[in-house]
């Protein structure tokens, strides 16, 4: 039988978000397998469904270690967003208020001030001009690289699933906000900021996974 | 059997394939297995997750087995279950039998010869 080659990214993906181990076992698993059946969507399934498997199972391990990097994480990211996001007010005098009777409001405008403030203030506009973009994406993308490298550096044993916890819990405060800006500011609006939210959020997460060292090739994760 | 020690039914499903396997049981034949027997896909990592569990139970015991080229040079974990679990899977089918007796919206469906379990119970 000829060596077939099983699909490239699905296996980079596994390696690298995948944790625990019996990764190897799973990617040896899923290649054997795959020799027999050529089934490329089966593959793809299966390594797809291994990661979350292998985060929950890390964190049904490590209880401990995944609330510590849970803590560690959010307030490195409140602390960083604090002192970095407020430099989209840049050449104003506006800054972030929070507004206790507002708390939906003052979360969604502190999370997403790099995109919001600009947006507001600046009198840009939510279109995503250069400078804009810059913003919606660099500052964020700033913060959370400090912040996954400061999740990964104080849990190396469970390196890459405390990091993808944190990369999902960012990407759950951000799907939560969504409902509330719309019902704020009503869906043609925030139609309209889209774009530059969803590219705050992605910078956000990818920041902390390549912080987080997950894009780095190398054997990891000795749990156990 | 103590509170929070229930085999759920993926560990007995487990257990239970384990012991059709014998010495061969690892990632690939334990999912073509219960594949074959439920007719689901199964998830390879599931599976593994599910048997350290039980492992850390005492239930199975796992050893590294060799690399293979078909494998891309990735070792196999073999998996066997433990006197504990042979132990565990009788108390199961022993409840399951107790709670199975006299149902009457149950009756009717084909059991095997001599045991009268059903049979996707029995898998005679």
């Amino acid at each position: 039988m000829s060596w077939k080659q099983p699909p490239g990214m699905a296996t980079w993906l596994l390696k690298h978000f995948g944790s625990g181990p019996n990764n190897e076992a799973v990617l040896g698993d899923l290649g054997e397998q795959y020799q027999h059946t050529g089934d490329a969507l089966r593959y793809w399934r299966q390594a797809i469904k291994a990661i979350p498997v292998s985060m929950v199972r890390d964190v049904r391990a490590y209880p401990h270690i995944a609330a510590r990097a849970l803590l560690i994480g959010w307030t490195a990211w409140i602390l960083g967003a604090m002192a970095i996001f407020p430099l989209v007010f840049y050449e104003t005098n506006f800054g972030f208020d929070f507004e206790p009777s507002h708390p939906f409001a003052s979360a969604a405008s502190f999370v997403w001030m790099p995109v919001l403030g600009r947006a507001s203030f600046h009198g840009e506009g939510p279109w995503a001009t250069p400078s804009a973009f810059s913003s919606a994406v660099g500052l964020p993308l700033f913060v959370a690289t400090l912040c996954g490298w400061l999740v990964a550096r104080l849990h190396r044993e469970q390196q890459t699933s405390t990091v993808l916890l944190f990369a999902g819990s960012i990407l759950l405060v951000n799907l939560l906000l969504i409902g509330p800006l719309i019902l704020l500011v009503g869906s043609r609006v925030s139609y309209i900021f889209a774009g530059l939210l969803t590219a705050c959020a992605a910078a956000s997460i990818l920041g902390i996974l390549f912080g987080g060292g997950l894009f780095r090739g190398r054997s990891r994760t000795v749990s156990n | 059997m103590r509170k929070g020690e229930y085999l759920g039914n993926f560990d007995l499903m487990l257990l239970l394939a384990l012991m059709r396997l014998g010495d061969d049981a690892y990632g690939v034949t334990i999912a073509q297995e219960l594949e074959e027997q439920t007719g689901r896909e199964v998830v390879v990592a599931s599976v593994y997750a599910t048997l350290e569990r039980l492992q850390d139970r005492g239930l199975v015991i796992s050893r590294m087995g060799d690399s293979t080229p078909e494998r891309g040079g990735r070792a196999k974990r073999y998996f066997r279950i433990t006197g504990a679990g042979t132990r565990e899977v009788r108390d199961a089918r022993q409840s399951l039998m107790n709670l199975w007796k006299g149902l009457p919206e149950l009756k009717g469906e084909k059991v095997c010869r001599g045991n009268n379990l059903p049979e996707w119970l029995h898998g005679c």
